[in-house]
């Protein structure tokens, strides 16, 4: 179909979009990967488009101070194959290899994805993982919100009208500890009925630190803190997954139920545990 | 698709009652409703505008109160069509005494058809939620600038 007509801007520098988007009522363009085909529905007919795609330098993906810097408009792709990411945040180049097809991981980038923040998204789990600070700045205001602060609800993030997702700060990993996405893949749209991020860090054989997050189970992704601290605490892993998505809601749709939901967290977190640890040194 | 909770409203339940009921009160507290324009005996006109992410939509229904069991029970029917899409709620809502306020229980049913649901099945019982839980957050809002914490006397 065709979508609604709309006015389009392309600025070509930071300042110039945050002037363009100052108001809140425009609809950023990032890759595209969700917005356009929306927009193609008529499900969402913004008046003013702004395409982020002239904006230089906004896909950067450096190391500086122990942290790893990732662009607003860094693909999935881009991320998935640098050596950098690859090589100081392993979890997070996984989990972008698991993203939609190839096609989508081309086009669609990290901050489109986190803004739009489908519940059953790849990337939360992750960043809640890895502990990851998403700047956010505007023309008036530049400020850094932790992960486990920005996915609120389904679609809902603590972006303010007039404020765009600059980068992603993820702390870099010295190669030490243990890391695995594991997914559970919708067959049509492959977005995950449930995802799991893990990260083991191992100290005289027994697990010093233990960060899990998961997605597509719940309104939106979050950390299995319970979970966590048993690992912590020299539990089995079957019994630190028992509690994961204890007392939290979660989603039914026709291919899975609430409670198939849940046991397919534990299942997948026990897996993504399990080689987390044999990939712990 | 079936759906059901309870959301504790901080005032007596006969206040609570009455807020539940109220028109004015309702329409400021459901997401995305401009007002409510009384058309008939507990039947009002609404206009809602929806905006989920990039998904918007305007939706022109209506909202009825029906088989209302002064203090305890009502049921609080809405219908909207628009262009992405239609719905159609139907619940029972079932108040009753707990600390703090008044517990509200509902059990009902959420219809969405159109191209909304056709593209968007697996997100409907989530967003449904989220939906509802905002109804009620502002609904207990309105209740809190009421000035109303149990014991005050109504």
């Amino acid at each position: 179909m065709i979508p609604e007509p709309f006015e389009y801007s392309a600025p070509a520098s930071l300042q110039e979009t945050f002037q363009l988007i100052a108001g809140g009522e425009s609809k950023v363009l990032a890759g595209g990967m969700s917005l356009i085909p929306l927009m193609k529905l008529r499900l969402a007919s913004p008046e003013h488009v702004v395409d982020l795609g002239r904006v230089p330098d906004l896909n950067h993906l450096t190391e500086s101070g122990g942290m790893l810097h990732i662009g607003a408009t860094a693909t999935h792709h881009d991320i998935e194959m640098s050596p950098l990411v690859r090589g100081r945040c392993p979890l997070l180049a996984e989990a972008a290899s698991h993203i939609g097809d190839t096609q989508v991981r081309n086009r669609g980038t990290i901050g489109g994805s986190i803004a739009h923040a489908d519940p059953a998204a790849d990337y939360p789990a992750s960043l809640l993982a890895l502990e990851a600070q998403i700047r956010l700045a505007s023309a008036k205001s530049d400020r850094t919100v932790a992960a486990t602060e920005f996915f609120l609800d389904p679609f809902t993030t603590a972006l303010e009208p007039g404020e765009l997702i600059v980068e992603v700060l993820l702390p870099a990993e010295a190669g030490k500890e243990g890391y695995r996405y594991e997914k559970l893949q919708h067959p049509a749209s492959g977005f995950a009925i449930v995802g799991i991020a893990a990260r083991i860090v191992k100290e005289g054989g027994k697990i010093a630190m233990a960060r899990i997050g998961v997605t597509g189970m719940g309104p939106h992704a979050f950390r299995a803190l319970a979970a966590e601290k048993l690992l912590e605490s020299g539990a089995t892993v079957e019994q630190a997954v028992a509690t994961i998505g204890e007392g939290e809601e979660a989603n039914a749709d026709l291919y899975a139920s609430a409670d198939y939901r849940r046991h397919l967290a534990r299942v997948h977190a026990k897996r993504a545990i399990t080689v987390a640890l044999s990939r712990a040194s | 698709m079936k759906i059901s909770g309870a959301h504790v409203i901080p005032l007596p339940q006969e206040r609570a009652y009455a807020l539940l009921r109220d028109p004015v009160v309702l329409g400021r507290s459901m997401p995305g409703c401009d007002a409510l324009e009384q058309i008939g005996d507990g039947e009002y006109h609404m206009k809602m505008k929806m905006v989920m992410a990039s998904i918007s939509g305007l939706f022109d229904g209506k909202v009825r109160i029906a088989e209302p069991n002064p203090y305890t029970s009502f049921r609080l029917i809405v219908d909207g069509t628009g262009k992405i899409g239609f719905m159609r709620g139907d619940g029972l809502l079932t108040l009753s005494p707990v600390d703090g306020g008044t517990s509200v229980q509902y059990d009902g049913t959420v219809e969405v058809g159109g191209t909304i649901a056709a593209v968007g099945q697996r997100l409907l019982d989530t967003t449904s939620k989220m939906i509802i839980k905002r109804f009620f957050d502002k609904l207990s809002a309105e209740a809190a600038n009421m000035g109303g914490v149990v014991g005050s006397g109504g």
